[in-house]
């Protein structure tokens, strides 16, 4: 497969400023666990730099992420609300407790109706030979790549527009 | 590929036979968690299951030709990595693991990827083993998100108000379909097609309009007629909305009138065990001509009847067999297999 | 009522990560759900945990909710009649 773009996000980003500056008009931005923050800002600067035709229903995209750590950052912050002594499980937490929910938030964004996949593996070399040998029929391209979100001063995303 | 091998654990018995013989004797208790009896250890389990999967048949484990697929949406102690890995390491298998975790889809997603890899030639074999382990994290979580039931679920029924959460460990092995010319067999699953869908909608709601599980009924089906399909093994949660949007997509396909069970009254919803769990009770019991009863089931409640049966039924006629499994996700994910029986003369 | 319905305001913001909004920005009447602030189910069930948080007040039937999460008014009228923090 060939890379027709790509980007490095890392922790020196400040999220929410470029979600401001460069992207805006998506408050459920503000609704995501730091995973699909990194995910989200990624894929939309990505998706810029290739500049096509973007939110129309596509389903021979495919979205495939990969990382050791999956969602590890909002389990925590998941388990903070259910303590014995402050016993207030969230709903809205909860709900980013799936490390697949970043592939589902960049579907939901971009309307791609095609797969999205969440693998954890021990090292990013394992990812693109797994896409290439995994790759269906009917998709053209993935939109893929490794991406970690320890906390806030812990993440890296590293995504590629991938095409046959 | 072709199934070669699989073996499940689950609170009603530790192998597919036990399971099958209980549920068809109305031998399963009622509950609202189904629990293993022993503290969970993730890797034990899954490699005791693993283990008894390949006993019966020539796969090797210990060789490079032998990919390891661990379906899970948790892991152990938020970790989906370090459970994986001791798995390889008991197994002797020298390649990483893979871990699908791809929600409640992940059990069906780990076969078509297992099926991807086979046919990539990169490997000959694949394992794939499907575990979740049901902490306070996940319960106080559905519990919040107010998806639980405090009854025995009821899948596709008037009456149906949540799910149940289980557990079970599941596993299938899987090998190319090479290994015949060396082991020939007398009758065998023969995977067929399979495939993903994103709804692009929500990220726990289903499509209302079902449409993930829609496009992924509509793939599957490519190269066989509806009116040959066995029966299908669907996701039936016993949820309001997943049930209802599965019968949406099942009409949609034009799928209506085929036999359909749901297992989640058996085990409750066993979430990256799912998949497997539920597609090796199905083919097993469809070997006998048989379908599976939908346990908690008793007045259509869906605007798209769906053919479940609170008994077994039994498939009369000759006719080949094909099964489709149908499952849906957090995530917006579908997703969807289909398996043929073939009989050697 | 006023200041109750003005740090409920605040809470919900906060509650709902609505970060681009002020208190201001949402009137007392204006529907919470479908057309008004577009929030959705599991901001609903949030608004449930807020209300035992908050409030001590714990909604046996879920369903309950729709009528009470109406407006800023409704929240501010239930909570008033059944607080117990």
């Amino acid at each position: 497969m060939q890379s027709i773009a790509d980007i490095v996000l890392t922790s020196e980003t400040r999220l929410t400023d470029v979600y401001r500056t460069q992207i805006g008009d998506y408050p459920k931005f503000f609704k995501m666990d730091l995973l699909c923050r990194v995910g989200f800002v990624a894929s939309e600067l990505l998706l810029q730099q290739e500049g096509v035709e973007r939110f129309v229903p596509r389903d021979n995209r495919a979205v495939v992420l990969a990382g050791r750590s999956g969602c590890i950052h909002n389990d925590r912050a998941y388990e903070a609300t259910i303590q014995p002594d402050n016993y207030f499980p969230s709903p809205s937490l909860f709900v980013y407790t799936l490390p697949n929910i970043v592939t589902g938030e960049i579907a939901i964004r971009n309307k791609y109706l095609g797969e999205t996949m969440y693998y954890a593996l021990q090292e990013e070399e394992q990812l693109l030979p797994l896409i290439e040998a995994t790759l269906s029929d009917k998709i053209s391209s993935v939109l893929g790549g490794w991406i970690e979100a320890i906390d806030d001063e812990h993440f890296i995303a590293k995504l590629h527009i991938w095409i046959r | 590929m072709i199934l070669v091998g699989s073996h499940i654990i689950t609170p009603l018995g530790d192998s597919v036979e036990a399971n099958i013989a209980r549920i068809l004797a109305g031998d399963t208790p009622d509950e609202i968690v189904h629990k293993l009896p022993e503290a969970g250890d993730f890797a034990n389990r899954c490699v005791r299951s693993i283990t008894e999967a390949l006993q019966k048949d020539a796969v090797p484990v210990n060789t490079t030709e032998t990919v390891i697929i661990v379906s899970s949406t948790k892991g152990e102690d938020l970790d989906l990595i370090t459970p994986a890995q001791r798995i390889c390491e008991e197994l002797e298998n020298p390649n990483p693991p893979i871990v699908v975790s791809n929600a409640c889809t992940s059990g069906v997603c780990a076969q078509i990827v297992a099926n991807r890899l086979i046919e990539s030639g990169q490997y000959k074999y694949a394992v794939v083993v499907g575990c979740d382990i049901v902490t306070e994290f996940i319960r106080s979580g559905f519990e919040a998100l107010k998806a639980l039931s405090d009854t025995v679920c009821c899948p596709f029924d008037a009456h149906r108000d949540g799910l149940n959460l289980g557990e079970a460990v599941a596993t299938m092995v899987f090998a190319a379909d090479e290994y015949l010319a060396f082991h020939p067999k007398q009758a065998y699953w023969h995977y067929e097609a399979g495939c993903m869908h994103n709804d692009a909608n929500h990220l726990t709601g289903p499509s209302r309009e079902g449409e993930g599980s829609f496009r992924c009924l509509c793939e599957v089906l490519e190269g066989v007629d509806a009116k040959d399909v066995t029966m299908i093994g669907l996701h039936g949660t016993g949820t309001v909305y997943n049930d209802e949007m599965e019968s949406i997509a099942l009409y949609r396909a034009g799928l209506s009138a085929v036999p359909a069970n749901s297992l989640k009254g058996y085990f409750g919803h066993t979430l990256g065990a799912a998949g497997l769990l539920e597609t090796i009770l199905c083919l097993r019991a469809l070997e006998e001509r048989i379908i599976l009863p939908t346990k908690g089931f008793t007045e259509q409640g869906t605007t798209y009847p769906v053919a479940v049966n609170a008994a077994h039924r039994h498939i009369e006629g000759n006719n080949d067999l094909h099964f489709i499994k149908l499952l849906s996700g957090f995530g917006g994910t579908n997703a969807a297999v289909r398996y043929k029986r073939i009989c050697n003369p | 009522m006023d200041s109750l319905k003005e740090q409920l305001k605040a809470q919900i913001i906060e509650a709902l990560n609505l970060e681009e909004m002020q208190p201001s920005d949402i009137q007392n009447d204006q529907p919470l759900f479908g057309e008004g602030l577009g929030l959705d189910s599991i901001d609903a069930l949030e608004l449930i945990v807020l209300l035992d948080k908050q409030y001590g007040i714990k909604l046996s039937n879920p369903k309950e909710g729709k009528a009470i999460f109406q407006s800023i008014d409704s929240m501010a009228e239930y909570i008033a009649a059944h607080r117990t923090k």
